[in-house]
């Protein structure tokens, strides 16, 4: 049994990590919290199903359209709602504000019944295989690798773009200091669309993933992941990519031992425990730089 | 009945929640005015609703009492975690309160004291308009003394900039452990109120979604004084009631009248600074 | 500010009051109100329902009425699925619409809240879909016609012991959910009873999507059923995840009122195959008085009735001639009327019992999932 509980605890933190990645990512640079970071995560998922059971199309398809899809809704969001309030030099709680507001306008949006009502979807059946590989005690099912995959596959993906080109540096130095970037010539405005928009379809990715794998998309999927992406984010470290990736796998896993050896009823306490013995011993994360008291 | 008992009785929801959520406004509202990201009222509130609720139905202590307990215990809470919580800041503070709240949520779920899922049910209505409306109309003269008092101008000085306050001698520490603890106790005393007009309470009252929306009572009003939060938190219960016959549209509106007050007034509705007893410098 | 805003209310009830007719004029409309979630979340339940309720409404209108000819109107308020909003929805009834009575609200937790004050002002409020346990002790205006859990869950697992001869299970049940944690206590009772060994208990969030860790616990332990008590999202969610852990098809899931929906075939597909649930009501139920309803609801509807639907159509039918037997529009006198109805409708025979909960549990059957639909198990 340990060896498919530790399956189900890497496959289950791949999906965190893969949540935070988008999340850690608009936290560490724009330092914001942005409540609708969850409604990309759910639109992605409900515009992939969309294509594929209104419009027929094939999964392949569907999949980039609906990371497109909600990149865009990402930046736009950003453009209407926090763009404004940088200009303006709006206090920080203004911007957490805005997209408290933001949330409760999209997700009645999505779930009245003119749109798509609260129904949980799926997507239609033979979509993706139920194949699955077994090895020693162990199954992982074909979309479970697919997760896995795709998760390593954003990481490396992202810290390639981080790391070595001129993109990433502009960004890097954006989190670093806003003020001096922009001295030094960094368009901010432009750089932190582009955040906006690879959040989102990182937060999509994620979502499409979700439903693909457990089959239960309703708009409000994104709230409760949400509340466990920050303990991935903190325990990670606010905008460190590879953070992200260790500290969901470590939350999956501790989730998942602890559901199956000690109580199922705690499970989710694990992650807010996490996160607030993180915060009292070690703010900055695992990962993170230390950038506090500057004086 | 007269007209005027029946009025009340068929709004008695919404004119209570006026006063208990001007509270809660006022619990986050001490808070936010040292700068400090706290979000634990809504957990506070649980805790006062809770002890509030077992202490009637379980040991039927007279309700004087019991506000007190409500009052107490989550202060006696705020005491034990204030001191490694306290030491962060901004977002991350925000983070590990809204962690402990989730963590006490869970707890609420699963301890068989408190119902569980089932929460406790058959509370007797107690208390009543001029408790709820004297107790806020009394916090809220405290809070407007102390805030027109030297205690006010520190707790500007650590709100504008932690660090120069430090320096000109303002006690850090003391200050932010006092005003958890103060927040608490509102958030109690709220807690134990509503329980008792409400006859019903469950856990999942006091998680995350409460409180983003006791935040976003303080957002919408303002913090310059005690009164803004108390004014978003009467905007904020009038508005889903008053919007009834919208329907299918109501939490839409509701979303889009939060997301345009503070796209054109980011510091909140009422601006207005109190003007404090002494020399003015400006 | 605040004033203005009071004093407009303030009006707006008077002319609300004073538009109430005070004596029963002959073709004035009878109104009573009904709570139900219309929007956000769970609103799939209170949709059903008010089609229900909608659909009896009109079969009484065209044969003439409540009272000799007065049409019956329906105030819908929304609850949204908040306990506040249930509350404010019943006193705005009561005390701005002035109602003699009241239907719903759709969840127990709602009604835990809205009930005691209905009952406070002693207007007798019907629950149509609230199934927890201690639901009509609030009060002796509280009713309810649908069937709790403790009449309908003992029949499931003794047929399944019967049948199966299963003797050791795994219970998993949602704790954060009133519903359903009174649901999982109803089973461990009969399961107790039923000298059924329970072998794990496992728990989960209603909104959790991944049961691997419970579920492979479970595996490790070889009952012969799992007994679950979830509401359709979370229900559907294990069946696959059991799926796809690979269990046999011989350990079958054994459900509460919250599989008993269609919606769990949509969502689990061939996972939901071999579950079984028992049911007040089941759509291919051969009497004419059902097949009538069915073809009625499909008709106007387009969509096939639920077991939510189906109760509130028999309800209002039930309501409908308590009013006619009351003789007038007083609260006392329906709640009266109401008690010793007696009504063959579509979910069997049915009549109140002193405490006013559903007496007759005969209608209980057994099904099992095939092939994306529910049919009685043989």
């Amino acid at each position: 049994m340990l060896a498919q509980q530790l399956v189900n605890g890497i496959i289950s933190g791949a999906i965190y990590a893969l949540f935070a990645l988008g999340f850690t990512l608009m936290f560490g640079v724009l330092r914001v919290i942005n409540l609708t970071y969850g409604l990309y995560f759910s639109a992605g998922a409900l515009i992939a199903l969309l294509a594929v059971q209104r419009l027929s199309w094939p999964l392949y398809a569907a999949i980039p359209a609906a990371i497109l899809a909600s990149g865009t809704l990402a930046l736009f969001l950003d453009h209407m709602l926090l763009a404004p309030l940088r200009r303006a030099r709006a206090p920080e709680l203004a911007s957490l504000m805005v997209t408290l507001g933001a949330t409760l306008v999209l997700y009645s949006l999505l779930a009245s019944p003119l749109a798509l009502g609260t129904e949980i979807r799926r997507f239609p059946p033979g979509v993706i295989g139920g194949a699955a590989i077994e090895f020693l005690s162990v199954r992982i099912s074909l979309t479970q690798i697919l997760i896995l995959a795709t998760t390593l596959a954003a990481v490396l993906a992202l810290t390639g773009l981080m790391q070595n080109t001129r993109l990433g540096l502009a960004v890097r130095a954006i989190a670093e200091n806003a003020a001096v970037a922009q001295l030094m010539g960094i368009d901010q405005a432009r750089h932190l669309h582009f955040v906006s928009f690879l959040s989102g379809a990182l937060a999509a990715t994620a979502g499409i993933l979700i439903g693909l794998n457990f089959n239960a998309i309703q708009p409000y999927m994104g709230e409760t992941m949400m509340l466990k992406g920050f303990a991935v984010i903190i325990l990670g470290g606010l905008g460190n990519i590879r953070g992200a990736l260790i500290a969901g796998l470590f939350l999956g896993v501790l989730e998942t031992l602890t559901a199956g050896y000690i109580a199922s009823s705690l499970k989710d306490a694990t992650g807010f425990v996490l996160l607030v013995l993180t915060l009292w011993w070690r703010p900055t994360g695992l990962f993170g730089r230390a950038t506090e008291g500057r004086a | 009945m007269t007209m005027l008992d029946d009025f009340f009785w068929t709004y008695q929801g919404v004119i209570y929640a006026l006063g208990i959520n001007g509270l809660l406004g006022l619990s986050i509202y001490v808070v936010l005015s040292i700068g400090q990201l706290s979000l634990g009222q809504a957990a506070f509130m649980g805790i006062g609703a809770y002890t509030s609720a077992l202490l009637t139905l379980k040991l039927a202590l007279p309700f004087g009492l019991v506000l007190l307990a409500a009052m107490l215990v989550p202060a006696l809470f705020a005491l034990v975690v204030g001191g490694p919580t306290l030491r962060l800041s901004g977002v991350y503070l925000a983070l590990a309160t809204i962690g402990l709240g989730e963590v006490l949520r869970i707890f609420f779920l699963n301890a068989p004291l408190t119902g569980g899922a089932l929460g406790l049910s058959g509370i007797p209505e107690r208390g009543g308009f001029a408790l709820i409306f004297g107790s806020l109309a009394l916090a809220l003269a405290g809070l407007v003394a102390i805030g027109r008092s030297s205690i006010g101008r520190a707790m500007d000085a650590m709100r504008e900039d932690e660090l120069a306050a430090s320096t000109i001698g303002v006690d850090l520490p003391v200050y932010k452990l006092a005003a958890l603890t103060v927040s608490a106790m509102l958030a109690g005393l709220a807690g134990a109120l509503n329980a008792h007009v409400s006859s019903f309470i469950g856990p999942n009252d006091y998680g995350f979604d409460a409180a983003v929306t006791i935040l976003s009572f303080a957002l919408l009003g303002g913090i310059a004084s005690p009164f803004g939060p108390v004014l978003g938190a009467a905007l904020l219960t009038i508005l889903p009631e008053a919007l009834r016959p919208l329907h299918d549209f109501r939490l839409v509106v509701n979303g889009l009248v939060i997301v345009v007050a503070v796209l054109f007034m980011p510091r909140g509705l009422l601006a207005w600074r109190m003007p404090r007893i002494g020399a003015r410098i400006d | 500010m605040a004033m203005k805003l009071v004093r407009a209310l303030a009006l707006a009830s008077l002319g609300l009051a004073i538009g109430v007719p005070v004596s029963a004029q002959n073709k004035e409309p009878v109104t009573i109100g009904a709570i139900e979630i219309l929007t956000g979340p769970n609103n799939k339940y209170g949709l059903a329902i008010k089609n229900g309720f909608d659909l009896a409404l009109a079969e009484v209108n065209e044969s003439g009425g409540v009272l000799g000819g007065r049409p019956l109107v329906i105030a819908y308020e929304d609850s949204a699925g908040s306990k506040e909003q249930a509350i404010n929805a019943a006193r705005q009834l009561i005390g701005a619409k002035k109602v003699p009575l009241l239907l719903g609200p759709t969840l127990s937790n709602e009604m835990f809240a809205a009930g005691p004050v209905a009952n406070q002002r002693k207007i007798p409020i019907v629950g149509t879909s609230t199934t927890a346990n201690g639901i009509t002790a609030i009060g002796p205006y509280v009713f309810r016609t649908s069937l709790p859990e403790a009449d309908v869950v003992p029949v499931t697992l003794r047929t399944a012991k019967e049948k199966f001869g299963i003797s050791k299970v795994a219970v998993m049940y949602g704790n954060d959910d009133a519903f359903t944690k009174s649901a999982y206590d109803v089973m461990k009772a009969a399961l107790d009873k039923l000298g059924i060994e329970i072998l794990a208990t496992e728990t989960f969030g209603s909104k959790d999507t991944d049961f691997s860790p419970q579920l492979t616990k479970i595996k490790s332990l070889n009952p012969d059923a799992i007994v679950v008590s979830a509401l359709v999202e979370a229900g559907s969610g294990i069946l696959l995840g059991k799926k796809a852990l690979g269990f046999p098809a011989s350990v079958r899931v054994i459900g509460g009122n919250g599989l008993n929906a269609p919606k769990v075939a949509e969502i689990a597909g061939e996972a939901a195959d071999g579950t079984l649930v028992g049911s007040p009501w089941f759509i291919d139920k051969a009497d004419p008085a059902n097949q009538k309803f069915v073809a009625a609801y499909k008709a106007k509807y387009g969509t096939n009735p639920d077991q939510f639907a189906a109760q509130a159509f028999d309800t209002l039918h039930i309501v409908a001639k308590a009013i006619d037997a009351a003789g007038e529009t007083d609260p006392e006198k329906i709640r009266d009327a109401l008690g010793g109805q007696r009504y063959q409708g579509v979910m069997g025979p049915f009549a109140f019992t002193p405490d006013r909960d559903p007496a007759d549990t005969s209608g209980v059957v057994v099904l099992e999932m095939r092939n994306g639909g529910f049919q009685i198990l043989k």
